[in-house]
């Protein structure tokens, strides 16, 4: 097996006196659709967070590759550049067009000229086919349209991992399975990926690897196929019974 | 969905002979008041700035060179906004072009005041003013005797609002007669009003209210810059860097704008012999006049420090997150992604700060500038001494209130349009 492309290893996290993260140990290989479940509040975001270090560990350590991230003298810029991520609200910068929301970084991070960043964004966002709203700004876009603009600004940066934060959970009904479709061929690509999700059906059939956190622990680890079936632990079977 | 603001009983439309009679008597009230304000408000103004208009030579004035070339540029934009189909805009350049002439005409006509007075004293004036309380007493009586009883909404808020305008022209109305009666028009229109002695001035006062435009103007301008500068060290993260900051902006927050104007030209200027005196090309500016610019753009950057704060911290956090998720800087991402944002948002409360600034520039008149120098409100406090007329201050509310009005209609028409959604951001 290859090494892998993110590892946590024994991370803690406090937020004040509230303990969200238990002792996370964690390695993503390349290629990997890692899912994450479990009941809200069960620390999935801030799982998630910590992998790109918008969250920072109160314990334990982050790698990239081989880099450390909780290593201060870490240029977290730099590495951030390879790790996209995809929030629940989008977070679009309003004051751009679609275009300029995804040129912003290709020029001030990467430092390509305009017509390359022209180029590199148009294709992106015709690969999650709103190519035709290159010149609308976000306001004037659907919810499921800019989650797939945001989809576009973190691909064109070219990452070598996807973090996929709740993407679906702030859409109307309608507008998921456009997002679901891009993120399922993005997969399909060879992307590798980690997924925070409430949609179980993208779960079972998209993932590779689920995890299922409970109060900050990781209570399952392995094939989707495996733990949708056979749920050895109550707290699954519980949550299952639930939302299923 | 809107919250439902018909009850369920509620019409539009009269359908009975009795609540047609009622709704034609809200319409009636309505007028009434309308009627009454009209009287009350414009009679006395209008009999006044008749005579003046009656005494003055209008011909003359519309002839005079200056006046047609207003005329020309005047009704030419107008027409010109008209063609753009922007027909409200058109119709109040037009107004404005018409009017003024004929207001400058009527103020030439006032001089000597005594025929402001004798207008005001007038047994037409007098008449307005006892028809419009009349009329108004009796909106009152309808409006609020009967407003219950309307049958529409429409008709109910009609009568309501011709007893209300009924209670604003009895009140104006009763006011002029009291005015009349036991006050002294005569010595009152001397001393407010009395355009006679302001002939001449016109001149001074413009130069008085460039002054202010150009203290003004570069105090917020400075301030800008430098209230930038100072949120974004007032938002470190490192609190020796926010430390001097804080000082900063307390320290010209919490001392009088007359106390730093003092401190900087007669302790630093005259006492130190610090002084600024600036020469650009043929103009030299004094040491005092520059001296107030710069304790404006350093009062100024105080405050819109603390504008520029509140407009960054409301930025959602996830644009920060986004921005460096991407791999932008810190600094990347404020100048990029946050600022941008922010700069928008605190367009309206900086034009605020403007016309705060635009009203606290008077305050240069502690410093003692040269008359070249002179601000509105100096120009005014110099007329005062020299004729011990307060109408130099009346001149100098108008000349303030001619910069200050467009600028409070341009932060509503900006805040309207920033409220329309122009820049929301989804939530």
């Amino acid at each position: 097996m290859s090494a892998p492309l993110v590892r946590l290893e024994g991370v803690h996290k406090w937020f004040g006196d509230l303990h969200v993260l238990k002792g996370i140990d964690l390695g993503v290989e390349p290629k990997e659709v890692v899912v994450v479940i479990g009941p809200s509040g069960s620390g999935k975001s801030t799982l998630l967070r910590t992998i790109n270090l918008l969250e920072e560990p109160t314990a334990g350590r982050v790698f990239f590759e081989d880099t450390e991230l909780t290593d201060v003298r870490t240029n977290l810029n730099r590495v951030r550049a390879h790790l996209g991520i995809v929030f629940q609200a989008f977070n679009l910068f309003p004051h751009k067009t679609a275009l300029q929301n995804i040129t912003m970084a290709l020029d001030k991070v990467l430092g390509l000229d305009d017509e390359e960043a022209r180029r590199r964004a148009t294709q992106e966002l015709d690969h999650v086919g709103v190519a035709h709203k290159a010149d609308a700004y976000p306001g004037q876009l659907s919810g499921g349209q800019q989650q797939r603009v945001a989809i576009a600004r973190a691909l064109a940066m070219r990452p070598k991992v996807m973090l996929f934060d709740e993407v679906t959970s702030a859409l109307d009904p309608e507008l998921i399975q456009e997002v679901l479709d891009v993120m399922k061929r993005l997969a399909d690509e060879g992307m590798t990926m980690v997924v925070v999700t409430h949609e179980m059906g993208f779960a079972r059939t998209v993932g590779t690897r689920l995890l299922f956190l409970d109060e900050g622990r990781i209570l399952a680890d392995g094939q989707p196929r495996d733990i949708f079936h056979n749920p050895d632990n109550e707290r699954i079977q519980q949550f299952f019974s639930r939302i299923l | 969905m809107t919250i439902a603001s018909s009850r369920p009983g509620q019409r539009d439309l009269a359908e009975t002979p009795q609540e047609v009679r009622e709704v034609q008597f809200a319409i009636t009230t309505l007028g009434l008041g309308v009627a009454a304000v009209a009287l009350a408000v414009g009679g006395p103004v209008l009999i006044v700035l008749g005579a003046g208009l009656a005494a003055s030579d209008l011909f003359g004035v519309f002839a005079s060179p200056v006046a047609l070339m207003w005329l020309v540029v005047g009704l030419g934009g107008a027409g010109l906004a008209f063609s753009r189909d922007r027909r409200v805009v058109a119709i109040a350049v037009a107004a404005t072009a018409v009017m003024v002439p004929v207001i400058v005409a009527g103020f030439q006509g006032l001089v000597p005041y005594s025929r402001a007075v004798n207008a005001f004293m007038s047994t037409g004036s007098l008449i307005a003013m006892l028809g419009g309380v009349a009329l108004g007493v009796a909106a009152i009586l309808a409006g609020f005797g009967r407003y219950g009883r309307m049958p529409t909404k429409r008709a109910r808020e009609q009568a309501i609002a011709g007893a209300v305008l009924g209670i604003e022209a009895v009140v104006v109305g009763l006011t002029f007669l009291a005015f009349r009666t036991l006050g002294d028009p005569d010595r009152f229109v001397f001393h407010f009003f009395n355009v006679g002695i302001l002939e001449g001035t016109g001149g001074v006062f413009l130069r008085g209210a460039i002054n202010t435009v150009i203290l003004a103007v570069v105090g917020e301008l400075g301030g800008i810059v430098l209230g930038l500068l100072l949120a974004l060290l007032a938002l470190s993260k490192r609190a020796v860097v926010r430390a001097p900051a804080r000082v900063y902006i307390n320290f010209f927050r919490g001392t009088p704008l007359i106390w730093q104007l003092s401190v900087f030209y007669f302790g630093f200027s005259l006492g130190l012999g610090i002084r600024l005196e600036l020469t650009i090309g043929p103009v030299q500016l004094s040491a005092a006049y520059v001296t107030a610019m710069v304790v404006f753009i350093l009062n100024t950057g105080a405050y819109g420090a603390e504008v520029f704060r509140a407009g960054i911290q409301s930025i959602e956090r996830g644009q920060m997150e986004a921005a460096q998720s991407l791999g932008m800087t810190y600094g990347q991402a404020m100048r990029f992604a946050i600022v941008p944002q922010a700069v928008r948002r605190v367009i309206p409360p900086l034009l605020n700060e403007f016309v705060i600034l635009i009203k606290d520039t008077s305050l240069v008149v502690v410093l003692g500038l040269f008359p070249e120098n002179y601000d509105l409100f100096t120009t005014a406090r110099e007329g005062y001494s020299a004729t011990f007329n307060a109408s130099f201050f009346t001149a100098a509310a108008l000349g303030y209130l001619v910069v200050t009005l467009p600028l409070i209609g341009a932060v509503n028409a900006v805040e309207k349009r920033l409220r329309s959604g122009l820049v929301t951001v989804t939530t």
